[in-house]
């Protein structure tokens, strides 16, 4: 293992404390665990909470996107591993300004167990909580079992849409249709060039020959559909548009946005190769593309790799969309 | 004689004892087919409780109570999540009691299976912890005598991981690799069939 790092076990803690000592005007510790970051300035009284979690090692999701017009507060785990029920109750405790609380998170095992329990805890606080689940990774499971799907980089769109609907005083019922509508309507891709290490493990999550990619990886190195010969970058584009646009076919006049995300250690030089094919094919499909976004918003660590994600929108999805938001990663005025 | 606060205090130091003891063999059975991390689950988790023991009050529902919040507090693992789970459904059904009779046992045991397979949306069958308290329950129903409680709970442990032991997972992380976990094991059911033989002293 090759980091930069002190001691394996404290990585999550000291990254925390870097976070918060960095942006002080966007983020601060939350109650006992040392695990809940929360807005620095609160949300309005009588807004809906937003709140997350899930594993540590992908950010700027899930911490990142604490911010205005964005989440409310989130609880962290270790790396690649889910936060305990009783941070996400404290996380949700944070995020409650007396509206009720959405809990807006990937659909994974361990996150769903405790997100459910933490909201048994907050029952004697007396805090409304509904549930979104992402589940937006088509190389995870056929169209048939959608709810098994993983929830990778769509949770981004979903972070940005359910802020604003929350941000221009929705109520919990309005908030949570909204986002449910911007899960149901977001699908995402991956592939992989290289594994990544999880500190307290010290040797790579899996083996990846130097001349080698997957397709379909997820955000932890979980296995995808094919792994191959490495490909062009224009070959690469199109077989991830082909997986995208066969589970969401797009017709003339369709407006969607499209997020090329780096899984970490992929340049963005890499990501603007692939945009060209990606608008490209958008546009051949009669598609007019609102709000592209490039860069690092959902990693792996330090995977080389990357994601599309595709958000089909309407008119109240676009103007959630398009809305202010603010966080140390991320503006958009 | 029924189970009290005393009784409870012995069987959690029992049972912290063994976690320590089997600490390794739990994440190497786990490291197979997961993550890994299934003694640390288990170890931290009984620390918390056992520090705790000497504090537990005598209503036996709050210190279950107790017992499943410091599983939610030590971590964030699936397995200590469920196990906090079925200790909170055994909590509510005995609060305010002081002591629990031996023939309760079953039904006790039932409530925290039911609330375990609604928590982690999986059935019984499908080669999990859920299949080892499906088989305590059963093998305990009608008794009355806390040791042919004790013993046919143990019993329970030990048959149910025979009888799923060739058949491949299909629930869980382990279902990735079902054809792998055939012949092994599940982490899950290992551990408590430690946990049982603990408690049953």
């Amino acid at each position: 293992m090759k980091k930069i790092l002190n001691d394996p076990t404290d990585y999550v803690d000291e990254m925390l404390a870097g976070l918060v000592a960095a942006h002080p005007g966007h983020y601060r510790l939350h109650g006992d665990t040392g695990r809940v970051v929360a807005r620095a300035t609160p949300g309005a009284a009588g807004k809906v909470g937003i709140v997350t979690g899930g594993g540590s090692g992908h950010l700027p999701v899930f911490t990142g996107y604490v911010g205005t017009g964005l989440l409310d507060a989130c609880a962290i785990g270790d790396v690649f591993a889910s936060p305990s029920a009783e941070q996400m109750a404290d996380a949700i405790r944070a995020a409650d300004q007396g509206a009720g609380v959405l809990r807006l998170y990937g659909n994974y095992g361990g996150d769903v167990m405790n997100f459910d329990m933490a909201g048994d805890l907050v029952e004697f606080d007396d805090i409304a909580c509904t549930t979104v689940v992402l589940a937006d990774d088509v190389a995870s499971a056929p169209p048939t079992e959608r709810e098994k799907r993983r929830g990778v980089a769509g949770m981004v769109y979903a972070f940005k849409i359910a802020g604003a609907a929350a941000e221009a005083g929705q109520d919990l019922a309005a908030v949570t249709r909204v986002a449910q509508k911007a899960a149901d309507a977001c699908r995402s891709v991956g592939a992989a060039l290289s594994s990544c290490t999880v500190p307290q493990a010290g040797k790579p999550t899996f083996h990846i020959a130097e001349d080698e990619m997957e397709m379909g990886m997820g955000i932890h190195g979980e296995p995808g559909v094919w792994r191959d010969k490495l490909r062009p970058a224009d070959a690469i584009a199109a077989e991830m548009m082909d997986r995208l646009l066969a589970d969401m076919p797009l017709a003339p006049g369709d407006r969607v946005s499209v997020l090329v995300n780096s899984l970490g250690a992929t340049p963005h030089e890499e990501l603007y190769i692939l945009f060209r094919s990606v608008k490209a094919r958008l546009e051949a499909a009669g598609a007019t593309i609102v709000m592209p976004l490039v860069g690092r918003y959902a990693t792996s660590m330090e995977m080389a790799g990357v994601s599309f994600t595709l958000l089909k929108l309407d008119d109240e999805l676009e103007g959630f969309l398009t809305a202010p938001c603010d966080c140390a990663f991320w503006s958009v005025a | 004689m029924s189970i009290d606060i005393t009784a409870m205090r012995a069987a959690i130091t029992r049972l912290a004892a063994a976690m320590e003891r089997d600490f390794e063999a739990l994440n190497a059975a786990d490291g197979a087919l997961g993550d890994g991390d299934l003694g640390v689950t288990m170890t931290r988790g009984m620390r918390l409780v056992a520090e705790g023991a000497p504090d537990l009050p005598e209503d036996l529902g709050q210190a279950l109570l107790r017992c499943a919040q410091a599983f939610t507090r030590s971590s964030g693992s699936s397995y200590g999540t469920l196990l906090a789970t079925g200790l909170m459904a055994m909590a509510k059904a005995v609060k305010g009691r002081t002591g629990i009779e031996a023939a309760e046992v079953s039904d006790l045991v039932a409530l925290a299976r039911d609330a375990m397979i609604a928590r982690g949306k999986a059935e019984t069958g499908g080669k999990t912890v859920l299949d080892s308290l499906d088989a305590v329950a059963r093998a305990t129903e009608g008794l009355t005598e806390p040791a042919e409680v004790a013993g046919a709970a143990v019993a329970a442990c030990r048959a149910a991981l025979d009888a799923f032991r060739d058949r491949s997972a299909t629930v869980g992380r382990a279902r990735i690799f079902a054809e792998k976990s055939r012949g092994m094991d599940d982490p899950g059911m290992l551990a408590m069939a430690a946990i049982v033989v603990a408690l049953a002293g």
